[in-house]
């Protein structure tokens, strides 16, 4: 049944159709676009879904599809370029979870921007449909080049989103940092993409067919030759000549570079900057953003390519500091904020590291694990979210709500879902998989990585304030007595913001019983399904692709061992940290009249409500040294280097000028000129011809 | 006869269209354009030429060649013809013209038969610059290119015309004179009796030099080589020749600057290519490490000049300086993607310039003014404008599937899979240039386009005409297919650089490696 797989280009292609319907007929027949192009957008993206759904059948009956599809570039004396659909199990399930991301969200935004009567629907449908189709285009490409395009496509659709409310002053400046600033990675991005290219000659994920290649199993290849095994291929041999590297300085250094892409779409420190600004934009574009597209890209990008970073201690040893880092940092920043769509802002930062720090301590599966369950919490949250605004009509201040509890219980009780699966209470999703991650970064930091350990503690020391900003967040909106009018009585809510919301309510506290670890070590039972589904087949290409190889690579290329411990005690340690965090807020806030507990930390609430002045620093480069460089630069060009052209053009007509005077019509000035010239040609030739 | 044809028809409409009244010849001249517009697609869609121009084994497409004149011992040829390379920019520069004259009908509101048939003068002019093959020919083209370019800025131009078209016509023209020079010494210094391009190319490679001054063949090589290279970097424009462009641009009529960067500036690297490096590669690939240094100079250099700009204009016009050091960066990579996407993005560079340059057009024609402080969210008022304004611009910024990035992309495999030293480090310098392009493309649009509307000007910002839309939208569409398709043109294109490249390669005393075998 390998039905399913040959639609696969339908996924992306069916949201694009949509965006191509709501641009067209949003121009030249608005009155026939039914619902701003909400409709179309709905349609298609179900499509989309029922589509993914079947390929992910068909997937977990092990038939998997790597082949190109269209040739970008063909160049018959050098590589070709081509784009291709990759559908295995990361992919299968990473469509699924986009696809159903995005279909609810184009039903939230129905009760979001619709009802609300915002204007220039169209536009906002047809960015929806562009933003769908990048993502699941990103997510099928099965060579880096394909993933690059599409990447940079998404970029650009955030800041149509992000800047969607045009006509305020807010929202383009915080479009243009996200674009600009995730350029900024994509710089590094570009030419690690060129440097996969010059140095393996093809930029595919995974070989099939005959004479096939791909540049993680090249880069294998050549790393077990160094080490002894087989034969370097010629050309990466070459190309190491050319660079002067070794084969793991020199792939550890193009692991970098890609990892500069991620690092900005992925919002991770210190590229993270761009992302709470994105909160300008309409709530269910964060909820997509967040969840399913811009940011989920970075991560996944990392574990397509695992096969490549698994032979690369040093670069996993940094994705784990920075993802580790960036978890908690966010975190505390989470922690002092006003604004609901703040809070959830740093969350996504600080869970996104958490991914990071998964994926660089070995833990691939807790990683992509932590990507689903992350991706229906934080969509629930956003979209929640995004309901609340709607009822206290757009004020997102915390301060100014509470008591809402009563008032939009299906809101609350989803709501409430999703904060204890990012708080990570058991037994929602968020528990199992942040749990995982840790356990894993905690077996391979005891295996002997220092780096590893330190990655960890400053993850588990995370979960603290992630059960603290959460349960602050949730206590402050719903709880106690309503602090303002609108949240006395606040604007209902219809169906279409409902739907959404219960749907994503019972992902995000089942979704995690797909993979409980710490359970299936306690009884033994095969339970672990996201373990079965990630481990990959055996003996057919994409076994490449699978776990098992990837395990055997953090083993033999990477040197990482796990130390045998039990998961029980790391999950009770984080489980309690979470409690506390949470017990904490509940403490402090709970009640008719919390006050401001956060003020009391002075200094530090300071530092924190300006997130350490992140912002400062990059504004600085910007506008205090890169603007007065270029302005230098234009006052040089204009004074030097035109001056000089200037120069050398006023000298000819100056000394024109003055030649010119000898033309001045007196005949016996010019009797006087040719005899003196003929003496000086005589003397000239006297001289040379040596009649002298 | 289809050269010939293409070029008596552009002819024949500039003098219809000067004849004609002011009042038709507008709508006259976009009619007439059409005709070469279709002529040079139907000779694209009939393109049977393969291999180069210049080099051996290259069979031409529409081809001619007769005697004409004979001066001494030297025979001139009427000989035109069309490879891959000059294929695409035949196009480019006929489609170029017909919007270009498509967007002047609103601002240029006197003597327009005069204007109109300069417009058409010039594309027979550049036509004929792409499809000559004899130097004499070429060379008339070449310098009859200026002409209606200097009357065009010098009378419909801004306040400082005057002393903008003579600044481009003298430093130009200077610059020529050079060239002129180096490529005579080393004629003379062949065993020919020809100035066709293709026989001196080959007769370069061979080796068949005769008195060569008593300087020896590579050093006379290496003088016509920078006397040569200097002539053409001026017109590319490369830093530190660049200082005529931003003033001609300034000051030039909208059309007239769609034309200058969209098309004239290609003939510099159209000519660096055609001679200096396919004719010369052995002396490039020998000076490759600063010729890089030159482009990657260009790139960041140019683009740092955009930034601190706050006219509209300027900030495209430096842009252009920036982007066509990429095409330099592309040359002297020496390779297939190298040289093959230097080519594109000549192409895809002029789709893209001449789009941006349109759509400030289409602001200034209502606004009257193309400063950023002065504008503010205009999207409001002019939706489609902006709309394709945001587009072109992320265009600029090498988005994917606009023809921008494969050229972009093209080179930068090509540069980093060169040869010379640290060709992997100037490829990445180089690349910088995408972040800073989006630094103030993105800041342009975020102060012109968005923000609360404000506009400090006595006109009312209205929505652009429908025949000032068009011509955008259908730039936007070939920029859009170009980049998704790339395909269509850049097979030809490859066809005609792979002898290029094998020539350098055999050039080249270094062992073939990547660059050679790989890229």
């Amino acid at each position: 049944m390998a039905g399913a797989l040959e639609f696969i280009p339908a996924i992306p292609l069916l949201p694009f159709a949509s965006f191509l319907v709501a641009l067209l007929a949003g121009y030249f027949a608005p009155k026939l676009l039914p619902k701003g192009g909400a409709i179309p957008g709905i349609v298609a993206t179900a499509g989309s879904l029922v589509v993914s759904v079947w390929a992910f059948v068909t997937v977990s009956q092990g038939e998997y599809i790597a082949e190109s599809i269209y040739t970008w570039v063909a160049a018959p004396n050098a590589f070709s370029l081509h784009f291709g659909v990759l559908v295995d199990p990361l992919a299968a399930m990473m469509l699924v979870i986009v696809s159903l991301v995005a279909f609810l969200v184009h039903v939230f935004s129905l009760g979001y921007m619709n009802d609300e009567g915002e204007g220039g629907l169209h536009r906002y449908y047809a960015g929806l449909g562009l933003f769908t189709f990048s993502m699941l285009a990103f997510v099928v490409a099965d060579n880096l080049l394909m993933a690059f395009m599409f990447f940079e496509l998404v970029g650009l659709c955030s800041y149509l989103l992000i800047g969607f409310h045009f006509r305020q002053q807010g929202p383009p400046s915080a479009a243009k940092k996200a674009f600009l600033v995730t350029r900024f990675g994509d710089y590094f991005f570009l030419i690690g993409v060129v440097a996969v290219f010059a140095t393996f000659g093809t930029a595919r994920f995974v070989a099939t067919g005959e004479g096939a290649h791909a540049f993680p199993h090249m880069a294998e290849q050549a790393l077990a030759a160094v080490g002894g095994e087989g034969t370097m291929p010629a050309h990466v041999a070459h190309f190491l000549d050319v660079v002067g590297m070794s084969a793991q300085q020199w792939f550890s250094v193009v692991g970098l570079l890609v990892l500069g892409g991620v690092i900005g779409k992925s919002a991770q420190f210190p590229l993270h900057t761009w992302l709470p600004d994105a909160m300008e934009g309409p709530t269910p574009v964060s909820a997509l953003i967040h969840a399913a597209t811009m940011v989920a890209a970075g991560v996944y990008l990392v574990a397509r390519m695992y096969g490549f970073y698994a032979l690369l201690p040093t670069v996993l040893a940094i994705i784990a500091l920075v993802g580790g880092f960036t978890a908690l940092f966010a975190a505390t920043m989470g922690v002092v904020k006003d604004e609901l769509k703040q809070v959830l802002a740093y969350s996504t930062i600080s869970q996104y590291g958490y991914m990071m720090l998964g994926l660089g301590t070995g833990g691939y599966i807790a990683a992509s694990f932590h990507l689903l369950t992350h991706a229906f919490f934080k969509a629930l949250l956003f979209l929640g979210a995004g309901s609340v605004i709607i009822a206290m009509h757009h004020n997102e201040n915390m301060w100014d709500m509470g008591g809402l509890r009563k008032k939009m219980p299906v809101t609350y009780y989803t709501f409430l879902s999703g904060s204890l699966a990012l708080a990570g209470i058991v037994p929602f999703a968020g528990f199992w998989s942040k749990d995982e991650i840790l356990y894993e970064a905690l077996i391979y930091g005891a295996g002997d990585s220092p780096i590893l350990l330190a990655a960890y503690a400053m993850g588990l020391l995370a979960v603290f304030f992630t059960g603290f900003y959460t349960f602050r967040m949730v206590v402050l909106t719903f709880h106690g007595e309503p602090r303002s009018d609108t949240a006395e009585d606040p604007h209902g809510v219809r169906w279409n913001v409902k739907f959404p919301l219960v749907v994503l309510g019972v992902l995000a506290a089942t979704v995690g019983l797909v993979n409980m670890t710490p359970v299936a070590e306690a009884t033994g039972l095969h339970i672990e399904f996201l373990h079965t589904w990630l481990a990959g087949p055996e003996g057919t290409a994409f076994s490449a692709l699978g776990y098992e190889h990837y395990h055997h690579l953090l083993e033999s290329f990477a040197g990482y061992h796990a130390a045998d411990i039990a998961p029980f005690v790391p999950a009770a340690v984080s489980l309690a940290l979470a409690l506390g965090g949470a017990g904490l807020a509940w403490l402090l806030y709970s009640g008719p009249a919390p006050t401001k507990h956060t003020e009391k930390l002075g200094a530090a609430r300071t530092l924190l409500y300006n997130n350490y002045y992140q912002d400062e620093y990059q504004v600085w480069l910007a506008k205090g040294v890169t603007l007065p460089l270029a302005r230098g630069a234009d006052t040089f060009d204009q004074g030097v280097i035109d001056g000089i052209v200037n120069a050398v053009s006023s000298i000819s007509l100056f000394s024109g000028g003055r030649i010119r005077r000898i033309q001045d019509g007196i005949v016996s000035h010019y009797a006087t000129m040719l005899t003196l010239g003929l003496v000086a040609l005589l003397v000239v030739f006297g001289v040379t011809g040596g009649w002298f | 006869m289809m050269i010939e044809a293409l070029l008596g028809v552009t002819l024949l409409s500039a003098l219809v269209v000067m004849l004609a009244p002011d009042r038709i010849a507008g709508k006259l001249a976009a009619g007439l354009s059409l005709l070469p517009v279709v002529g040079s697609v139907w000779m694209f869609v009939q393109f049977d030429g393969s291999g180069n121009a210049l080099l051996e084994g290259g069979s031409l497409a529409f081809e001619t060649m007769t005697h004409w004149i004979t001066i001494g011992p030297y025979t001139l040829n009427w000989h035109v013809g069309i490879d891959g390379i000059s294929m695409p920019l035949v196009v480019l520069s006929t489609v170029l013209t017909t919007l270009a004259i498509t967007s002047a009908w609103t601002p240029i509101d006197e003597r327009q038969s005069q204007f109109y048939a300069l417009m058409l003068l010039m594309e027979a002019s550049l036509l004929g610059v792409f499809t000559a093959l004899d130097f004499f020919v070429w060379f008339v083209f070449w310098e009859f290119v200026l002409v209606p370019m200097y009357f065009l800025i010098g009378i419909w131009g801004g306040p400082r015309r005057k002393y903008a078209a003579i600044k481009f016509f003298v430093y130009t023209n200077v610059a020529s004179l050079l060239m002129f020079i180096g490529f005579m010494a080393l004629v003379f210094g062949l065993d020919v009796t020809t100035m066709d391009m293709p026989a001196i190319a080959q007769a370069i490679h061979a080796g068949q030099f005769g008195t060569t001054y008593g300087l020896g063949a590579e050093t006379l090589k290496t003088v016509a080589f920078f006397a040569m290279f200097i002539g053409f970097a001026v017109k590319v424009p490369t830093v530190p020749l660049h200082t005529w462009l931003p003033d001609a641009h300034v000051q030039a009529p909208t059309p007239a600057s769609v034309m200058l960067a969209g098309v004239l500036l290609k003939m510099g690297t159209y000519a660096l290519l055609r001679f200096n490096f396919t004719m010369m590669p052995g002396i490039a690939q020998q000076y490759a490490v600063p010729i890089a240094a030159l482009a990657v100079l260009s790139v960041i250099y140019g683009a740092m000049l955009a930034l601190a700009q706050r006219d509209l204009k300027r900030i495209v016009a430096y842009s252009s300086v920036s982007s066509m050091g990429y095409v330099i960066l592309g040359l002297v990579a020496y390779n297939y993607y190298g040289v093959g996407g230097a080519t594109f993005q000549m192409v895809a560079h002029g789709l893209i310039s001449g789009l941006m340059f349109m759509c400030v057009g289409v602001i200034y024609n209502t606004a009257h003014t193309r400063m950023v402080g002065d504008l503010s969210g205009i999207a409001d008022k002019m939706p489609v404008t902006a709309a394709v304004f945001i587009a072109a611009a992320f265009g600029y910024m090498g988005l994917p599937l606009m023809a921008g990035f494969a050229g972009e992309l093209f080179i930068f495999l090509g540069g980093f899979g060169a040869d010379f030293a640290h060709a992997q480090l100037f490829t990445a310098l180089a690349m910088f240039g995408i972040v800073i392009v989006a630094g103030y493309l993105l800041f342009a649009m975020q102060r012109v386009l968005f923000g609360p509307f404000a506009a400090e000007t006595d006109y009312d910002i209205v929505p652009a005409a429908l025949h000032d839309t068009v011509p955008i939208v259908a730039l936007l569409l070939l920029v859009i297919v170009a980049g998704t398709v790339p395909n269509v043109f850049y097979g030809m294109i490859q066809d005609a650089v792979t002898p290029v490249v094998d020539a350098a390669a055999s050039a080249s005393a270094v062992v073939v490696s990547t660059g050679g075998v790989f890229l």
